[in-house]
């Protein structure tokens, strides 16, 4: 299935994309965007791989981490969740710090960190689907 | 500290696997440790307890669904607890030596670990919530512990039957506690046992909450009809089977009755359920008992058997009754997990538990033997032994009784204890007189192929020795062990005045009685082993795989009538259904309702937006090949992603973007792999079909969306998102929505989309495995 445009295309496209949807993750609290966004996006820059390089090569990039990488963002979010009652007794009661950096101030949050256990479970969900059902069907006529 | 307590054994469980401890030989020492801890942190509680000073524990995790952690050290909690302490520590020692450098060992103390804190956490609970979440994690730890040997077909059956048993009667116990928690307005035990009992029995839905309490206690705790769980949970290996299914979890459900007993026990409803289910229980496993062979099953059908006498003893609202009760759990405890122990250690020696097999066992392990016909005395209910105590408490009980005028209960309940206690003393004697002491088995004796290391006899020794010691220390014990258990199940403070020697009073007349008829039965056991074999035998647990197996028979009907034929049908039916629904709705007063502004004048993209939908949506129909149909379905998306945009909602438009995409890709992907010839052209009155069911789906959308855009019906939640979100830090309220206000949400989605990929990685190599499967039919035939 490889194309040549498109494997010109994504060696551009790919790292805009993953850089994207960190911009969305970490913006996602104030400006459009969020967890579940960047999983999507990251999850249409792997099939951007899939449909430039196939379906094998991204499988053997990424394939082995799709798996843990949900299991590890189910157990961030659960975490994260639990911190409310570390700190104010109460579960998935917010807990927020601020990082003052000179004139520049970042808010992080039990919220941020739970969003990122989010894309991490949307972006490996989609792409586990994604390979699985562009994976060639056996003996299908191609 | 008590969190701390079942902290530390749900964690020593899994540190003791990851250490692999089937290297060493003296494993279980090291695993003993664990409960030995807990065991001496609740002796040193029993002063303070007795005194009537519990402990208190509170956890609050979600004040707004009112959920909190709370535990509660009392009376009852603390004895419970040291059965399950103390009797977990004999365990983990003797598993240690049971297993025998097998690699199995390691799972094995994780699982009995999360077991101990459940069980414990169970007996500790003092909110009704946080018990049941308890009593599922014993079933589901019982569940993996019978099902250990994963090879055993058997022990998968039995396994699955316990759970399946125990699981339904568990989620009536939560319908029950849900009322229970209603009429009191509050889920915490000690919160709910301080109101007058007036406030259930009075209530318009006792009945109903009584009866799905009572299947909670009675499915657990193996009460008739739903005894035959029991047997077949023997499976498990034997530290399993004598920790969980004859010391601890079956006494779950006694111990919720005994829990509850204050506010519930004055309603006539709670006796005679009780009196009757537990008197059917224990004649009905003494009589089965005597028709096994095997000396496991002989024993899990007298453990059915004990647990219907303790459950006709918390029928009775007297003091009498519940010191009987709390004698009986205790003495129960210290000669069946013996028992069952020996069971495994002859099992481990000679590779055998039928009893035919057997004898002489006393002269070729005089430990063993000696462990095994002490502890079976006390289960014969001989003196001096503690079940001669529980059982002269039992009859004292039905005495009193019939000297307070309840004469026919009285005369019942003896008649029923005199016939199981001979019954008792049969089998006791079988086991005695047939494995240990005769010299010839009926069959072909089997050998000891290795002897037991004393190490291994030890902690069944101890175990015993407790229990035969405990009758001559009444007096120093009485009060700090036996008082504060019936404190709580009668709410009121008790002293106790035991006593193992009467004189030659009637009930000792009565004892003694029940024992001759016993030995009458032990000499007679082969006549009586035909007749009870000849008798009716109602397998319960055949009726359950029937139910079972008619469950599936029905899931497979219904499966094959709404979703056997083609695709277009599958989805009609549920959207027809739906939009038949709202259609009625509309039909009878909300098209009234609606307010629809005949004047306004639509802006541009309001026109052109939908025409290119309608558009797209008619290229779809009409296209000649899949490609196109998709792209056009495409199409639609965009138009849907545009009005997002123009309705100023960037993070929907977003997530509609690249949803579309992925849909786009995916169906390309999909069509891909179907085969062209899937989809012949449909005959004209088949796509008319279609056409009116469309319509009909299209008129209800149109219609919810118009009400959605109406007046609202009921008051807005967005006002409170758009006005906290700056409180929660947050200036994008879609994302606060779903990190924050929303969370719970959330990871439950999560939770359920980790749990789809799982399940969708399974079915989609499912169909890639199928010709490896159809090879190895293929070699078949050269076996055969």
């Amino acid at each position: 299935m490889p194309e040549l445009y498109l494997a010109l295309l994504d060696r551009i496209l790919t790292p805009v994309l993953l850089l994207l949807a960190v911009v969305f993750l970490l913006a996602g609290h104030n400006a459009p965007g969020g967890g579940f966004i960047a999983g999507l996006v990251v999850a249409t820059a792997f099939l951007m791989q899939i449909l430039a390089r196939g379906d094998s090569f991204v499988r053997k990039l990424i394939g082995i981490y799709l798996q843990p990488a949900m299991g590890v963002g189910l157990l961030i979010a659960l975490l994260s969740a639990l911190t409310g009652i570390g700190n104010n007794g109460v579960f998935f009661q917010g807990v927020w710090w601020k990082l003052s950096l000179g004139s520049f101030e970042l808010e992080f949050g039990s919220p941020t960190t739970f969003d990122i256990g989010v894309f991490l479970v949307v972006s490996a969900f989609v792409t586990s689907y994604l390979l699985e059902l562009s994976r060639p069907a056996e003996g299908a006529a191609r | 500290m008590l969190t701390n307590l079942l902290a530390l054994l749900a964690v020593s469980g899994p540190i003791l696997w990851l250490l692999r401890p089937h290297r060493w030989r003296h494993a279980g020492w090291l695993a003993a440790m664990a409960p030995a801890a807990v065991t001496a942190w609740l002796l040193g509680q029993l002063g303070p307890v007795s005194q009537g000073i519990a402990l208190n524990e509170h956890y609050s995790w979600s004040q707004a669904l009112g959920l909190a952690l709370d535990l509660r050290l009392d009376g009852l909690g603390l004895f419970f607890g040291l059965i399950i302490a103390g009797m977990g520590t004999a365990i983990a020692v003797y598993a240690g030596y049971y297993f025998e450098k097998a690699s199995t060992l390691g799972r094995f103390y994780a699982l009995l670990f999360l077991f101990m804190a459940s069980m414990l956490g169970l007996v500790w609970a003092d909110n009704l919530l946080a018990l049941f979440v308890f009593w599922e994690g014993t079933s589901i730890t019982s569940y993996l512990l019978i099902s250990f040997k994963l090879t055993d077909s058997n022990a998968l059956e039995g396994a699955r039957r316990a759970l399946v048993v125990t699981g339904i009667g568990a989620l009536a116990m939560l319908g029950g506690f849900v009322l229970l928690g209603q009429m009191a307005g509050t889920y915490s035990i000690s919160g709910l046992l301080a109101l007058p009992p007036s406030t259930f029995t009075g209530h318009a839905l006792f009945a109903p909450m009584l009866g799905l309490v009572l299947l909670g206690a009675f499915t657990k705790s193996a009460q008739f009809p739903f005894h035959f769980w029991l047997p077949g949970a023997m499976a498990a290996p034997t530290p399993a089977s004598a920790y969980l299914h004859s010391a601890t979890m079956v006494k779950a459900g006694v111990y919720l009755l005994a829990r509850l007993h204050p506010a519930l026990a004055e309603s006539p409803l709670w006796f005679w359920a009780l009196f009757i289910v537990g008197g059917i229980t224990m004649l009905l496993g003494a009589v089965i008992a005597l028709r096994h062979y095997d000396l496991k099953a002989i024993l899990a059908y007298a453990t059915v058997s004990q647990l219907g006498v303790l459950v006709m003893l918390l029928a009775f609202d007297v003091k009498l009754a519940t010191v009987a009760a709390a004698v009986g759990i205790l003495a129960h405890a210290l000669y069946k997990g013996p028992l069952f122990m020996v069971a495994g250690i002859v099992d481990h020696a000679t590779g055998t538990r039928d009893i035919r097999k057997l004898a002489g066992l006393a002269r070729s392990l005089p430990l063993v033997g000696a462990a095994a016909i002490l502890a079976a005395i006390s289960m014969a209910g001989l003196i001096p032994t503690f079940g001669f105590l529980a059982k002269e408490l039992l009859l004292e009980n039905f005495f009193a009784l019939i000297e307070s005028g309840q004469t026919q209960i009285g005369w019942a309940g003896l008649a029923a204890t005199v016939i199981s206690g001979a019954l008792f003393v049969a089998y006791s004697l079988i086991i005695i007189c047939e494995a240990f002491l005769r010299r010839k088995p009926a069959l072909k004796a089997a050998k000891i192929e290795h002897a037991p290391s004393a190490l291994f006899v030890l902690p069944v020794l101890v175990l015993t020795l407790v229990g035969a010691a405990i009758p001559f220390f009444l007096t120093a014990i009485e009060n700090t062990l036996f008082a504060a258990p019936v404190a709580a199940i009668t709410a009121a403070p008790a002293e106790l005045h035991l006593a193992l020697w009467h004189g030659w009073t009637p009930i000792f007349l009565t004892s003694l009685l029940a024992i001759a008829l016993g030995v009458l039965l032990f000499t007679q056991r082969e006549r009586v082993r035909k007749l009870f074999a000849s008798g009716i035998q109602v397998s319960g647990a055949r009726v359950f795989d029937g139910l079972v197996d008619g469950l599936y028979g029905l899931a497979g009907w219904s499966t094959r009538t709404l979703q056997g034929s083609s695709f277009p049908t599958q989805i009609s039916i549920p959207l027809l259904a739906a939009a038949g629904f709202v259609i009625y709705a509309f039909s009878l007063n909300l098209v009234a309702d609606l307010r629809i502004d005949w004047n306004a004048v639509p802006t541009f993209y309001e026109v052109v937006l939908p025409t290119l939908a309608i558009v797209a949506t008619l290229a779809i129909a009409r296209a000649q090949s899949r490609l196109s149909a998709i792209i056009s379905l495409g199409l639609v998306g965009v138009v849907v992603l545009l009005i997002y945009v123009f309705f100023s909602a960037p993070d929907l438009a977003l997530t509609q973007f690249l949803v579309e995409v992925l849909t786009l890709v995916l169906l390309v992907l999909v069509f891909y792999r179907i085969p062209h010839h899937a989809y012949p052209k449909q005959p004209k009155h088949r796509s008319m079909k279609y056409l009116l069911i469309s319509l009909a789906v299209g008129v209800w959308g149109f219609g919810m969306a118009l009400v959605a855009a109406g007046e609202p019906l009921f008051p807005l939640i967005s006002d409170f998102f758009s006005l906290n979100a700056t409180a929660a830090h947050g200036g994008n309220i879609v994302n606060v929505i779903l990190v924050d206000f929303r969370g719970f949400d959330t990871l439950g989605e999560i939770t359920v989309m980790v749990v789809a990929a799982l399940g969708g990685y399974a079915l989609l190599r499912a169909s890639r495995m199928r010709p490896i499967e159809a090879e190895e039919d293929f070699e078949e035939p050269y076996d055969a």
